[in-house]
């Protein structure tokens, strides 16, 4: 399953103008488990999803409670380039969200 | 601990007390243990059209002061470098909110001008002196002017502590005398101690440029012995005012009682309601991390935070305050050029299969006409073109190498020195998309679509954030101008006249 079908929101915005954070909720234990176990939602999936250093990304966070998940990483091209694309950062998840949820435990298992 | 012991009030005092006279004519206790009841709002934000309803039924509950935050980063650098307004009446928003404080003779609280510098600030006053003078109200208003001058900057990185970066993703170095000298505009985000210094005075309200938003929301309760941490955890959850709520939105308005150990948040609109859920991913909300918050004077600690339903509403508990030294964040533009775009659609399915290699043989002849070549290798001219239908959004990150749709529009945009260099290679790239040729091209008499005449559109000067750090500050007051003013201000009109011939 794709992040971007795990998830019932999905909030890009920026955190400060050289941040940008996106929010993760998730309807149900179930999904919020697939999400919370995979290689996707960890610094070196997020980093991979944008192609950028693993020093970029400035946390992975979950919160079981509402069942949710908060991804940072410093922006690539921020309201301070003067060709910035998207001045408030709403529209950055594709990248994270088009990716595939694989469980971390099964990484390296010989098939 | 930065808890400000208002002073005694002087001549500035018309109303009894600060202490606020309830709505039942109840008088409250002046012991630490009073409730403190904040009525949050955003006041960039036009109100939804049952707002009556709402602040009639949050003032039955109670309030103590009614806060709202109108200042941002979050559009950019270019308000804060050329001092116009996104949106020039914020008045409007707090007319409402505004009665309802005067009527009950509570103060207001607001941050104007979202980049918040004096011209934003200014714009906003006059706003606010028309609405007074509509309504025949004549409040007397603390004004803070968060805007800092570029000489006591100046004198702050020659003398005083590094002023460092606050962002590691802005590639900024410690502040420098020259940084000081290019900046346009230089804002700092102040903190809850101005208001205080004016809430202190018996006003009937305070406005402020430029303003760490939960500092506004913080300044009355911490005056009132809540402690810092609460202040700051309901700070948070009210900034954005009914965002909070389930359906989040902030034309709506959120209430809370705050008190020694919490506070409960309640909705005051019946379409709305706070939720655990809804606070805690409100807590998320533009935030890089989800429990630590850096302010001012310290970092607010929501790790250990505790949200529980009530009857009524939900109790928030459990937020520390972790003390650090005092900064304040500076935010300030500098000036990068002009810009210039053209706009192109193209519907030729031949051209889109090769989208990109046509724009890119279209800047690369920009760039190397000798009219513009030694400005590019100077720096003083740079051409992007943006393909909407391929890669617009997301540039290099695009995983789509075609355009897969039917059609697709083409920004060309230029940053150059100034506007007509700018303007002229704009130009210049139209002509060669328009006429260019291009491998088995059909279309000999023009290639794209021309939606706007004129084809260049001069956009705007183009602004950059070369100040974006963290001014170490002994006395959190000190740099700011402060005053008390009687509105509408007898002089406004005549200022504006002075302001239009200038």
């Amino acid at each position: 399953m794709r992040l971007y079908e795990c998830a019932d929101i999905i909030r890009s915005k920026n955190a400060g103008p050289f941040t940008l954070t996106i929010d993760l909720f998730f309807g149900d234990e179930e999904r919020y488990s697939i999400a919370k176990g995979s290689t996707l939602l960890t610094v070196a999936g997020v980093a991979q999803a944008y192609g950028v250093e693993e020093s970029r990304v400035k946390g992975v966070y979950f919160d079981d409670r509402i069942r949710a998940a908060k991804v940072s990483l410093l922006r690539w091209s921020s309201s301070t380039d003067p060709f910035c694309a998207d001045m408030f950062g709403a529209h950055l998840h594709t990248p994270l969200a088009d990716g595939e949820l694989v469980p971390a435990r099964s990484e390296g298992v010989p098939e | 601990m930065n808890l400000f012991q208002p002073e005694p009030r002087g001549a500035h005092a018309p109303r009894p007390t600060l202490r606020s006279v309830g709505p039942q004519g109840e008088v409250e206790k002046g012991s630490m243990s009073s409730p403190v009841r904040i009525l949050g709002f955003v006041n960039h934000i036009a109100p939804v059209p049952d707002i009556e309803d709402e602040i009639r039924q949050a003032f039955e509950w109670g309030v103590d002061v009614v806060v709202a935050q109108g200042t941002g980063s979050d559009w950019g650098p270019y308000w804060l470098g050329s001092g116009e307004q996104v949106s020039a009446n914020q008045a409007a928003n707090v007319e409402p909110y505004v009665r309802a404080a005067l009527q009950h003779g509570v103060p207001f609280v607001f941050s104007l001008g979202i980049a918040g510098a004096d011209v934003h600030l200014e714009t906003c006053l006059r706003g606010f002196d028309e609405m007074c003078e509509r309504n025949g109200w004549s409040p007397e208003v603390g004004v803070v002017r968060s805007e800092i001058g570029k000489d006591y900057l100046a004198a702050a990185v020659a003398d005083g502590p590094p002023v460092v970066p606050c962002s590691e993703g802005a590639g900024h170095q410690p502040l420098t005398l020259a940084d000081v000298a290019d900046v346009e505009r230089v804002v700092a985000l102040i903190g809850p101690e101005p208001v205080q210094e004016l809430l202190g005075r018996g006003v009937d309200g305070v406005l402020t440029g430029r303003a760490l938003d939960i500092g506004l929301f913080m300044a009355l309760p911490m005056m009132r012995g809540i402690p810092t941490a609460v202040a700051a955890h309901a700070g948070k959850l009210l900034e954005c005012g009914g965002l909070a709520l389930e359906p989040g939105d902030s034309g709506r308005s959120v209430w809370a009682s705050l008190d020694e150990t919490g506070f409960e948040v309640r909705s005051p609109s019946r379409h709305a309601r706070a939720s655990v859920r809804s606070l805690v991913s409100h807590t998320f909300y533009e935030r890089a991390h989800p429990t630590l918050e850096e302010n001012p004077g310290g970092t607010l600690d929501l790790s250990q935070a505790t949200y529980q339903e009530t009857a009524t509403g939900i109790r928030c508990e459990g937020a520390r305050w972790h003390e650090a030294p005092y900064t304040l964040l500076l935010e300030g533009a500098r000036r990068e050029g002009f810009r210039a775009v053209t706009l192109l659609g193209v519907r030729e399915p031949e051209l889109l299969r090769q989208a990109r290699t046509w724009t890119e043989a279209a800047e690369r002849e920009v760039r190397s006409a000798p009219r513009f070549a030694a400005h590019v290798a100077a720096g003083r001219l740079r051409i992007s073109t943006r393909i909407f239908g391929l890669d617009a959004v997301l540039g290099e990150l695009e995983p789509n190498e075609k355009v897969t749709g039917h059609e697709a529009g083409v920004l060309v945009d230029v940053v150059a020195a100034d506007e007509e260099l700018a303007r002229e290679a704009a130009y210049f790239a139209f002509i060669r998309l328009f006429i260019g040729p291009y491998p088995g091209r059909k279309t000999t008499a023009g290639n794209a679509a021309a939606p706007i005449m004129p084809v260049v559109i001069p956009v705007s000067a183009v602004y950059t954030f070369s100040i974006y750090h963290l001014l170490p500050l002994a006395d959190p007051v000190e740099p700011f101008r402060l005053g008390v003013e009687r509105f509408p201000r007898a002089g406004a009109v005549r200022e504006e006249a002075a302001d239009a011939a200038v």
